[in-house]
């Protein structure tokens, strides 16, 4: 054990890879020792086991319920820990079933959204010039639109379901990746070892994707980490409308809609997915601030 | 930093209205009926135009229908504005008295002219509820000589086929059919508009309340008629304000804030069961909940599967729990207290038997289909209920959620496969649904005449013409009877699913007694409330 640490913290690393299994180690380190960042990494990860194994977790069937005899029932009643719903339906299990659509949402958003932003740019701060002006008046003008607004109109036109409000989030997260992309890229453009990789004849492709890309992941990944909370809001406020997961789906901020009807006599159903919420976007809030303070050059003494 | 400090003073300031209901104990005025109520659908103050749930109560206290019938007894038939009715030998005309010395709120006297007037009227405007008047025969070019005064206090109502009495009278019944203020209506009348633009916000009417203001999505309010003929109303105001969110409402009716309180939930009522100031009071409606099948859809074409998704509703479940209180289990299309209703409800929750009949129609391991739900919270709970007794079939049932316009705008043009919908009867005459449920001249994409049977593509000539003929028997007795025989066809074999009929309940005050609630909106009556 002792040996690998020695291995990892090495002042001469042999290889690249010892090098920057090392870096990773150290960032590791440093992340750590931050206390709010480990609860906020602890409650991503208990989300993500919680979605991988949601069907022998979850004690009932998330979409059906029995109106007869298990409707409204409160927490704590057994075999119904957090109660259930108008339609009869085990609310904790139905959070567990829920927790894959968010995490199905962030991390398309993430996968779709962020490789725009980069390519764009990284595109307008290595080109310069009229593209430059282009891809970042077209950003700006996207910037321009109130996010969910946009996503509303989005969905509005595709017709709501789930995958219809991962494109609309998408498509209006990418614009402040792309910016920030561009203004690393700035300042790295003009460096001597770009200059040098472009006098051994390397493309742009090759340029940006090899040597400026890797460069801007740190404060790409912070930023998308401390969106990830915007998203999870965003995608629960379309379904709260209607027009994000349709029904039976166990969405939370559909079930929050469903029940916002009940408020008064059964608090407890629009609650509990509240509370998730509220719960899993602190996660990524306190993930988010912590890998900056590790991960952001600027900031390190 | 701005931000900061003006959402703290919003939040001080609604903490302070908060605080104020605490202090000082609110109570409605002794003279004055005040009723939460979501009145948005509001669009004109015009019987010849209204036909809207909220109007038309509106209309049902400050106007007066030439007809009136019991609601209690829908069969009893008596005469409001009119005095008696005598049928001609062919029964084509019925000559009508008017009751006499009596006036408007205006101070005019109410003649046989303003019975003529504003029938000739409703029918001469030609808007949404004109047809319940001109399915007797009359268009805007043949009404003036078929409706004819014939002395001071009689005309003449001349249809052009003998349709059955009750029919008629019925159709007089509606509030398209209230006897307006000819003078007071001609005196604001420009460009031959019969004092149409006027009379959207004005009142010229002779019912126990005259209609005072109308504040569009705030608030309506009537006061006592002094002219008014029959027993003076006890309350001399009565206000209905708008308040859209059900329980905000409830939270009014319990701190005494508002004396009724109309759009309640099943758990609202539920909670306020327990509650000794507040009484419930409920009254049947005519309203149909119903599933409309398309027959476009390839499955839901064969007469098994419709079968079948008769049997996939939980009926009594979704009745007793859902909508606990607000409906009850009726299957056939005329409602519970009309002529020749059909009470009996054949179908229940029953997946064996379901699972069998799609078997038989080939599609043994059930089929996906969309149904458009409007995004009400009732609506959508059904809709998911069904969701969920259907699925056991095999029958994936996806929701598509919209609002009100959207969904029926699609229904009308019949692109949905199924449809979630609720039905208000015109009037108090079997013909009414039948029309519409077992009716359909044309089943062609631009047909002119669009009843529910039109919207979902159901091509039924033989039912068509039972329909004409049942408007036609002049015999009760007969004509019920071939009622309840289009009743159990439409059940057998039609492309509805009627699972429920309305109940309406309203919270009331303790101390709140004589609310009348009929079978339709425009029947529901506060002339002798007293609190």
């Amino acid at each position: 054990m002792s040996m690998t640490r020695e291995w990892l913290l090495s002042d001469a690393p042999l290889s690249r890879r010892q090098a920057k299994l090392g870096q990773a180690y150290r960032t590791w380190l440093g992340f750590r020792t931050n206390g709010l960042a480990m609860f906020g990494l602890l409650i991503v990860v208990v989300l993500v086991l919680l979605a991988l194994f949601a069907p022998w977790l979850a004690p009932h069937d998330p979409l059906t319920g029995d109106l007869n005899t298990t409707r409204l029932l409160p927490p704590l009643t057994e075999g119904y820990w957090l109660g259930t719903d108008d339609q009869g339906r085990d609310i904790l299990s139905r959070l567990i079933y829920g927790s894959r659509i968010t995490l199905a949402v962030v991390a398309l958003v993430a996968i779709l959204a962020t490789p725009l932003g980069l390519l764009i740019g990284t595109t307008a701060g290595y080109f310069g010039g009229w593209v430059d002006t282009v891809l970042m008046r077209f950003t700006d003008i996207v910037l321009a639109f109130p996010k969910l607004i946009l996503a509303l109109a989005f969905v509005a036109a595709l017709g709501p379901g789930i995958e219809n409000a991962i494109i609309a989030i998408a498509i209006t997260a990418w614009p402040p990746y792309a910016r920030l992309a561009r203004a690393e890229t700035l300042t790295i453009r003009n460096s001597d070892f770009i200059a040098a990789t472009k006098l051994q004849g390397a493309s742009s492709a090759r340029i940006i994707w090899k040597h400026i890309v890797p460069l801007c992941m740190s404060s790409i990944i912070v930023r998308v980490t401390l969106d990830m909370a915007g998203i999870i809001l965003t995608a629960a406020g379309l379904g709260f409308l209607g027009l994000g997961a349709q029904p039976p789906q166990p969405e939370w901020g559909a079930m929050i809609a469903g029940g916002r009807n009940f408020l008064i006599d059964y608090w407890w159903v629009a609650t509990m997915p509240g509370i998730a919420i509220f719960v899993v976007s602190l996660g990524f809030n306190l993930l988010g601030d912590g890998l900056r303070d590790v991960l952001d050059p600027k900031g390190q003494k | 930093m701005f931000h900061s400090r003006f959402l703290a003073s919003v939040a001080v300031s609604s903490l302070l209205l908060g605080a104020a209901p605490t202090l000082t104990y609110a109570e409605t005025p002794p003279d004055t009926l005040i009723q939460a109520w979501s009145i948005d659908d509001i669009i004109t103050l015009d019987p010849a135009e209204i036909f809207e749930f909220t109007a038309s109560e509106i209309a049902g206290n400050t106007y007066e229908t030439l007809i009136g019938y019991n609601p209690k007894d829908v069969s009893d038939i008596y005469g409001r504005a009119a005095d008696s009715w005598t049928v001609s030998e062919d029964g084509k005309t019925i000559h009508f008295k008017m009751k006499e010395g009596r006036k408007f709120a205006s101070g005019n006297p109410i003649t046989a002219a303003d019975a003529v007037f504003s029938l000739v009227r409703a029918v001469k405007l030609d808007k949404s509820p004109a047809f319940i008047i001109g399915q007797l025969g009359f268009t805007p070019d043949n009404v003036e000589q078929n409706i004819k005064q014939t002395g001071e206090y009689t005309f003449d109502f001349t249809m052009d086929k003998p349709y059955a009495t009750t029919l008629a009278l019925y159709c007089l019944t509606a509030t398209v059919a209230s006897v307006v203020d000819e003078k007071l209506v001609m005196e604001h009348a420009k460009d031959g508009d019969y004092g149409y633009d006027w009379l959207k916000t004005h009142y010229a009417g002779s019912g126990p309340f005259t209609i005072k203001d109308w504040r569009p999505n705030e608030a309506v309010i009537l006061e006592r008629d002094e002219n008014y003929s029959g027993e003076a109303p006890t309350m001399k105001r009565v206000i209905y304000r708008h308040i859209p969110e059900t329980s905000t409402q409830r939270l009014l009716l319990e701190k005494g804030d508002i004396d009724i309180a109309r759009n309640l939930t099943a758990d609202d009522i539920a909670a306020l069961k327990g509650d000794d100031n507040i009484e419930l009071e409920s009254g049947i409606k005519g309203t149909l909940y119903y599933l409309g099948l398309n027959q476009k859809n390839e499955y839901l074409s064969k007469p098994k599967v419709r079968e079948a998704m008769k049997y996939l509703l939980d009926y009594d479940t979704i009745a007793n729990t859902i909508m606990s209180g607000k409906v009850k289990v009726h299957q056939a299309f005329l409602p519970e207290g009309f002529l020749g209703a059909y009470n009996e409800n054949p179908y229940s929750l029953n997946i064996d038997k379901a699972k069998e009949l799609l078997k038989e129609a080939g599609v043994p391991d059930g089929f996906k289909v969309t149904m458009d739900t409007r995004n009400t919270p009732e609506i959508t709970a059904m809709a998911q209920a069904m969701q969920q007794s259907m699925a056991k079939a095999g029958i994936d049932l996806e929701l598509i959620p919209g609002d009100g316009k959207q969904t029926l705008t699609k229904y009308r043009a019949r692109k949905h496969d199924i449809y979630i919908g609720r039905w208000g009867p015109d009037f108090q005459d079997p013909h009414t649904n039948a029309s519409t449920f077992a009716f359909n001249p044309d089943n062609s994409d631009d047909a002119t005449s669009k009843p529910l049977a039109w919207r979902n593509a159901w091509d039924i000539p033989e039912l068509t013409k039972a329909t004409d003929a049942a408007m036609l028997e002049r015999d009760a007795k007969k004509r019920a009877d071939m009622y309840v025989d289009e009743q159990k066809k439409v059940l057998d074999n039609g492309p509805f699913v009627i699972y429920a009929q309305e109940i309406e309940v309203l919270g009331a005050r303790k101390d709140v007694k004589g609310i009348v609630i009929g079978p339709s909106f425009n029947d529901n009556n506060f002339a002798h409330v007293t609190k």
